[in-house]
């Protein structure tokens, strides 16, 4: 209940929350002071006061508040709600649902309070919430429409496909008037729910129910997408060909629809040519059109491949086509496909050299034919599938000197020198190329990844500059940041760990981590503006996307980093006590965690004033209008405090636990949770990400190393376990026998593999941890080179292992390997 | 090469293609804003021939245009317009933006009655310049001094989209679709005749005011994209 106040203060509490509303927040507090004075345990005023100071960034005062006017007046509906806007505002959704709910119990008339809660719970994906929120909702206020689609929606997400098409039904059928043929929430409304009918299987049902709707449907595309595929679901060929030829007539660079267009004809998969004459039809229709021409080489084959392949190639190169090769080079898989277009693309520029007169162009300035075609020959020669760097080399060469100023050839040549491994000669390539063409900004991100790549991290940053926004107080990386950079976060983070720099590193892994929480943040306020604007088949593909956010190679590859670089902090206290012996616990490692503490505490006063000097120094005039929201800056732009923390292993898991949940076919997330999960000592955890390594790739070097360490492991720890998690152990762990002999297991695996370079790494790696002959081991790793499959990055690979053991052999290996591959940067310095 | 509508998946890699090529960058929220304001509008090309290199791979974008209405058009006409629209420089001369660009503009038509549609783009951007005029048809209406946060200017272009409206009934080759363009047709050009100023009279244009009148939770976007270019 809430308490009773006298007229004049009641005003005042209406004051405050207009004030509230209108964010005058400074008189807001002095309303709320003077009610406070009287009424020093008025719950309702101490709740706004509350959420007052929550909206000026004092969170924790704001909280403190909140609980205690809560105590102060524990019926009321303004206390709870205050305290769900304070959870909500934290994103600490559950809390907030929790307080919304009590909020609503006392007050269940409020559709405020109801509404905020039905949010919550969509968000959360708590979907029996939601339709209970949405049913309520709906049955305050029939009439709107979108309360209707609202309760679909939460009856559609929760997996009840029946019931969400009975309430679109069931509102459709109450409308005494047809909505206008241009009325955009209803056709969308139709259409959503022709999907949810098409979604239930009975594509008889949505293809009349689509008929019905068709005729004055806004979302053509969609009507004639979904039609076709009925048809062609239903077995109507000819109508679901003649459909599937309108979508072609619409758009031919589908290519979907020409599969379907070929499915549904039911041409005899073996007639080739039948199936090309299908695709001539449109390249005829659609000069321009590049779909039908080029998708017939996916199935042609011989001779046919070969002429068509020759007409298309020379078709492009004439042109002057640059991304001829990037269109092509899926077919490279087949080899004969990949030695027929080098042979063509070959023929194509000798014919050119041969005929120079025929290539001056009638005024178009420079020859096109010859440049494309060393173009051409020297992605050739680049790609993994045909590779050979110094014909690549050559054809780039000769490139150059034919067009100088081409951003295209350098940015090649670039590309040849990272496939030799030389990072530093890539780098400065690119830059070349960057200045050939100072104003486009994909060359310019290319040379700043590529002075990544080379550990140039401040030049990288300086020539992201020359198109970031500049004018914040935290430079080019605030501005890449505010605008989600990933690649560039991810890339930098990479190059921080290359560098030894595991503090940045974090820093930019755990930057990368929280763009995701963005991302998914960022639904929150759709779930009432989708509906708003009647999108509402858009907004469901989105709930469905943000469902598995996560699983994107982007948040994979920065967290993959992140626990990485958390194991090896992990691992190098672990060795730093052990040396010190095991008394000192707190010893060394403390001491380190301590330094590194304090110099984070140390740079965050420097930022600190650093800020304030800027503040002060900036123009008030120019002081950007209706900054009322406190501006943020970073007390740790260096990630000291990331270093500094106590528990490495649990900031791993937190990167790790996304991985496994969205990506669990990722071997290398499997890997690395082996890792994470062995090291807390949680076996079971750790054999369900050994086991889940081996069903992907039994013969990967790596999950060998660790099926042994894992056996080895229980071995020792086996009988301090608890009887129930060792049953579960000792039954499903199969890869390797309790009584076998690890050493001949790991001789024989060896046997194996013994002509992959990579294997015979870890297998060696695997008979130093079983404690055989470090000398041996070395000598072993260091012939290595000599297999005939070894290339750079695998050596590269057996260098990290050199240093990972201390070993005084690295020098020599290192040297050994630069002899091997001279340009390779690694090994050069 | 692959032509389609955009789907919220693709937004990860359109923000990618976005920062690697334009210096004009934006929030996911933002594009999210415009894939559930008009999924119709923006549409991407698809590099389908990349071998995967994880099973998580996502379909790689090497183009992409990302479109709107205007929610408030000062002249009272209905129209589109382009908000960013990019190529990869590995992927240009294929016409993938003038095919990116064709599709936006008859879903312009179609389904939000579009009477034609602008864009800004940099006075120093020869090849974009020659694509909206030359290949495209847009006709140059003005200089915006100072638009871009550099300080560039910016040319505003507009495109006429009557000749779409005009096409759309033929465009549709099968019977269905014919009846019903046929049959939207009609009222459309009927309601601009008698209004005869070319104004719009479609009850939707109405219907879309009331709705923004309303105070939108992701409405900040909108001030916050305009004040990059400020």
């Amino acid at each position: 209940m809430p308490q009773p106040l006298n007229a004049k203060e009641n005003a005042l509490f209406r004051q405050v929350i207009r004030n509230y509303e209108d964010k005058q927040y400074k008189r807001g507090l002095k309303a709320a002071e003077q009610i406070l004075k009287k009424n020093p345990k008025h719950g309702d005023t101490m709740a706004m006061k509350a959420l007052i100071m929550n909206q000026q960034g004092k969170t924790e005062e704001a909280f403190a508040l909140g609980k205690e006017a809560l105590t102060a007046d524990m019926k009321s509906h303004i206390c709870w709600h205050v305290y769900g806007l304070l959870y909500r505002h934290q994103k600490n959704y559950e809390e907030a649902i929790k307080a919304y709910k009590f909020a609503l119990k006392l007050e269940p008339d409020s559709h405020q309070i109801q509404r905020d809660l039905a949010f919550l719970q969509v968000q959360m994906r708590d979907y029996q919430g939601y339709i209970q929120s949405r049913a309520s909702m709906l049955q305050a206020r029939p009439q709107v429409r979108q309360n209707w689609t609202a309760l679909a929606v939460a009856h559609h997400l929760s997996g009840d496909l029946a019931q969400a098409e009975k309430v679109l039904t069931t509102y459709e059928e109450s409308l005494k008037t047809p909505p206008s043929k241009t009325d955009y929430e209803n056709s969308e409304a139709v259409m959503y729910k022709n999907s949810i009918i098409a979604e239930m299987g009975d594509y008889e049902k949505a293809l009349t129910h689509l008929e019905s709707i068709a005729k004055h449907n806004l979302d053509r595309l969609a009507v004639m997408e979904s039609r076709a595929q009925y048809l062609a679901k239903l077995g109507r060929k000819d109508e679901a060909v003649k459909a599937y030829r309108a979508l072609l007539d619409r758009n031919s660079e589908h290519p979907d629809y020409y599969n379907k267009l070929i499915e549904t004809t039911e041409l005899d998969p073996n007639d080739l040519a039948a199936r090309k004459a299908v695709y001539d039809e449109y390249a005829k229709k659609n000069p321009r059109c590049d779909a039908a021409k080029r998708l017939p080489l996916d199935f042609l084959t011989g001779d046919d491949f070969r002429e068509a392949a020759k007409a298309y190639l020379t078709l492009m190169l004439d042109k002057g086509v640059p991304s001829t090769f990037a269109n092509l080079k899926h077919l490279y898989g087949d080899s004969s496909k990949k030695e027929t277009l080098g042979a063509l693309a070959q023929e194509y520029l000798d014919e050119k050299k041969a005929s120079p007169e025929a290539e001056k162009p009638a005024g178009d300035g420079a020859p096109k034919g010859e440049p494309a075609g060393l173009y051409y020959l020297a992605q050739h020669y680049n790609y993994r599938l045909s590779r050979d760097l110094a014909k690549a080399m050559e054809f780039v060469n000769k490139g150059i000197e034919l067009v100088p100023n081409s951003v295209e050839f350098h940015m090649t040549k670039a590309r040849i020198w990272k496939h030799y491994g030389n990072t530093k000669k890539a780098a400065e390539t690119m830059d070349q190329a960057r200045n050939l063409d100072l104003k486009d900004r994909y060359i310019n991100t290319k040379a700043a990844k590529y002075q990544l790549r080379n550990n140039e991290s401040e030049t990288a940053l300086k020539t992201m500059a020359l198109f970031t926004r500049n004018d914040s107080p935290g430079g080019p990386l605030s501005d890449l940041l505010d605008m989600q950079s990933v690649w560039y976060l991810t890339e930098d983070g990479e190059a921080a760990v290359r560098s030894g720099n595991i503090a940045l590193a974090l820093k930019r892994f755990h930057s990368v981590y929280n763009i995701f929480d963005v991302w998914q943040e960022d639904q929150f306020d759709f779930h009432s503006f989708s509906l708003r604007k009647g999108q509402i088949r858009a907004y469901v593909d989105m709930v469905r996307w943000e469902d598995h956010l996560r699983e994107h190679p982007f948040y994979t590859r920065a967290s993959l980093g992140a626990i990485a670089a958390y194991i090896g902090m992990f691992d190098g206290r672990k060795m730093a006590n052990g040396l010190n012996g095991s008394a000192d616990v707190n010893g060394e490692d403390a001491a380190e965690r301590k330094k590194a503490a304090k110099k984070a505490k140390k740079e965050a006063q420097k930022a600190e004033r650093e800020a304030a000097e800027k503040a002060a120094k900036q123009d008030p005039n120019k002081a950007k209008a209706g900054s009322t929201e406190p501006v943020k800056k970073d007390d740790d732009p260096n990630g000291l405090r990331y270093l500094a923390t106590a528990e490495p292993l649990v900031e791993a898991t937190k990167f790790l636990a996304p991985i496994l949940q969205f990506s669990p076919k990722s071997i290398d997330g499997q890997i690395a949770g082996f890792e994470v999960y062995i090291r807390r000592e949680k076996y079971l955890l750790a054999l369900r990400c050994l086991n889940a390594a081996l069903a992907i790739d039994a013969t990967n070097p790596t999950v060998h190393e660790q099926v042994v360490r894992f056996r080895q492991e229980l071995d020792s720890k086996l009988a301090s376990l608890p009887s129930k998690v060792t049953e579960v152990l000792k039954s499903e762990f199969k890869a390797i026998e309790a009584s076998a002999d690890l050493k001949a297991y790991n001789a024989e695996f060896l046997e194996k593999h013994k002509d992959s370079a990579s294997h015979v790494i870890s297998a060696i790696k695997t008979r130093k941890l079983l404690g055989e002959d470090a000398e041996q081991c070395e000598k072993d790793l260091n012939n290595v080179l000599s297999l005939a499959s070894i290339d750079y990055e695998t050596a590269a690979e057996a260098l990290s292992l050199f240093m990972q053991w201390r070993s005084s052999g690295a020098d020599a290996f290192k040297k050994a390997s630069h002899e091997k591959w001279p340009e390779v940067t690694l090994f050069a310095s | 090469m692959d032509i389609r509508r955009l789907e919220p998946r693709d937004l990860p890699l359109i923000q990618h293609a976005n920062l690697e090529n334009l210096p004009e960058n934006y929030f996911m929220k933002y594009y999210l804003y415009h894939a559930l304001s008009w999924p119709q509008l923006s549409y991407v090309a698809v590099d389908v021939s990349r071998p995967p290199r994880t099973p998580y791979d996502y379909p790689k974008i090497v183009g992409y245009v990302l479109a709107k209405m205007e929610e408030e058009p000062s002249d009272g006409v209905p129209h589109g317009h382009i908000t960013s629209l990019s190529v990869m420089r590995t992927h240009r001369r294929l016409g993938i933006a003038e095919k990116l660009m064709r599709q936006s503009q008859l879903a312009m038509v179609e389904t939000f009655g579009a009477r034609y549609v602008s864009l800004h783009v940099r006075v120093s951007n020869r090849a974009a310049i020659h694509l909206y005029t030359k290949t495209l048809g847009f006709d140059q209406e003005k200089t915006e001094t100072k638009y871009y946060a550099d300080g560039e200017d910016a040319f505003c272009m507009r495109l006429d989209l009557t000749p779409i409206r005009d096409q759309i009934p033929d465009q549709n080759g099968d019977d269905a679709a014919e009846e019903a363009g046929e049959d939207e047709g009609e009222p459309v050009g009927d309601a601009g005749k008698a209004e005869g100023g070319g104004l719009p009279s479609r009850p939707k244009e109405q219907l879309r005011k009331v709705k923004v009148g309303r105070a939108l939770g992701v409405q900040g976007l909108v001030e916050k994209d305009e004040s990059k270019h400020s």
